[in-house]
């Protein structure tokens, strides 16, 4: 049974890129780039022949997710924790952020262009903005599962503030938090990219609107399946820190 | 009546932050202790409203034409194809990897890709939007149909239920709070990707008023109009979300 949902999966994996393959060819291959096209053009852009200064542009990529991320951390972790241990002060600005999270974060981009200029300070800033939300909105819904009651327990037999905080609401909310952790991860890679792609003049994404202004179809899908392994490689490293933590709290 | 009270205090304190932050940027602006060319006062911002008030509410109105002819699809591709998902057992473990991985995928990277095909106008922010908007009700939509409880469906064939009446009388009820759920979702995402398309490669809309507005250095109309903007996606999702309670509360008393 289950190798036979593998193999009707293969299936229909080798007919799409069968099906994109001959309506390539027979369209237009220009535009369509059959995969029998792009997988030279991979090969090109891995050899650095047709971008000799990939390394730069995803090293750059890289660097502005990790600091983007580093700070949507510290500042999702600080808002959440502030927002979640009052509980006044978390009924009043949590539907303020809410609502806020409404907005299609797109919109706030023009005016972080505007602020930060092209370089790579309006991209950080974008994923850390569609980082941010997640993280402290997972911070805040950790915080409401903690049982109060194991809180006052550990207070009464003398555990300080730290150590109730330890042993007891981290162990409680880790799970939420770390599921937050890691969309806050996704989201912002997505926003760094977008950013990138909406205006820039370094990145991955300013490489792909290079090979897409020149109609360079073949290298602008080469551009994008290695964006993607980037993208994908990112998450499968947090959903490894997803899985240890889960661990950690059994 | 304490809770009320509680209530009062929290609305008081909204209102209080947001008229504190209001006065102390106007403060600031007015100071000149930020550059009003990229920071301008709110009460600049409020006479910039004024200024671009029509242009910015016909691209409004164009942004949200086009993001609800995607939304329409979205939700009916989305709805359909998840009870189709839902039911179908074999179907469903043949396509769901790639739904979930196109899902996951960044739609932004094969947005240029879709402009060389439809080229520069309304089709591809429609298209892409519903590309955007259709995955999350799709995957939301799957996972309810599948989740039906098997004995309601086991009962409802005991006593001879067609096959209509099995999905108009057990299965749609059933999926109702999660389709709801659904389409709160996607109306987020339909405007996003048609704002995103705009900003791209638009030349009429909101997303293209945004970005030329910003080309411009002006900082005043660009606030004005995100303002506009982030309030209409506010208010249509909470008349959705209100809606959505309604619903259930209906829901509740007809059982």
């Amino acid at each position: 049974m289950q190798t036979q949902v593998v193999l009707i999966r293969v299936a229909i994996l080798v007919a799409a890129l069968g099906a994109w393959e001959i309506v390539g060819h027979t369209a237009n291959p220009a535009l369509y780039v059959p995969p029998s096209a792009a997988v030279p053009a991979l090969g090109r852009l891995l050899a650095l022949d047709s971008y000799p200064d990939l390394a730069q542009h995803l090293l750059l990529t890289l660097r502005e997710i990790l600091v983007a991320y580093a700070l949507a951390i510290a500042a999702g972790l600080g808002c959440g924790f502030v927002l979640g241990v009052n509980r006044l002060v978390g009924r009043a600005y949590g539907p303020i952020l809410a609502a806020l999270y409404a907005v299609p974060a797109v919109v706030w981009y023009p005016s972080l262009m505007l602020f930060f200029g092209l370089d790579a300070a309006s991209k950080i800033a974008f994923g850390f903005l569609l980082g941010f939300f997640p993280i402290t909105l997972a911070v805040l819904a950790g915080i409401r599962q903690v049982n109060p009651q194991l809180l006052v327990v550990a207070r009464a037999f003398g555990a300080s503030g730290v150590t109730a905080f330890r042993k007891v609401t981290l162990p409680a909310m880790l799970f939420t938090l770390v599921g937050g952790l890691r969309t806050g991860l996704a989201l912002t890679v997505i926003g760094v990219i977008v950013g990138e792609i909406l205006g820039s003049k370094s990145g991955m994404g300013s490489l792909i609107n290079h090979a897409y202004g020149l109609f360079r179809t073949d290298d602008y899908i080469a551009l994008v399946v290695v964006t993607l392994v980037l993208i994908v490689g990112s998450d499968a490293i947090a959903s490894l820190v997803e899985r240890r933590a889960q661990r950690w709290t059994e | 009546m304490n809770q009320a009270r509680e209530s009062v205090r929290v609305r008081l304190i909204q209102m209080l932050s947001i008229a504190a932050v209001l006065l102390a940027w106007e403060g600031v602006a007015r100071a000149g202790w930020v550059d009003p060319l990229f920071v301008p006062a709110p009460t600049a911002v409020a006479g910039a409203l004024g200024r671009i008030g029509r242009a910015a509410l016909a691209g409004l109105g164009e942004t949200l034409l086009k993001t609800a002819i995607a939304y329409a699809v979205a939700v009916v591709i989305g709805v359909g194809g998840g009870i189709l998902l839902g039911s179908v057992r074999a179907l469903r473990q043949a396509v769901n990897p790639f739904v979930i991985a196109l899902y996951g995928m960044p739609k932004i990277l094969v947005l240029p890709w879709i402009i060389l095909f439809l080229g520069f106008g309304a089709m591809p922010a429609v298209v892409y939007a519903t590309i955007h908007g259709v995955f999350p009700i799709l995957v939301l939509v799957t996972g309810a149909v599948r989740d039906v409880d098997r004995n309601l469906v086991t009962v409802a064939r005991a006593f001879g239920a067609r096959r209509w009446q099995l999905y108009w009388k057990v299965v749609l009820p059933a999926i109702v709070p999660t389709v709801l759920a659904g389409m709160r979702l996607g109306i987020v995402f339909c405007l996003l990707g048609v704002l995103v398309v705009e900003m791209f490669a638009g030349v009429r809309g909101m997303g293209y008023v945004l970005s030329s507005l910003a080309n411009g250095f002006q900082a005043a109309e660009l606030f004005a109009a995100t303002a506009l903007v982030s309030a209409a996606s506010i208010i249509i999702v909470l008349s959705l979300a209100s809606v959505n309670e309604r619903l259930s509360q209906w829901r509740g008393e007809s059982r």
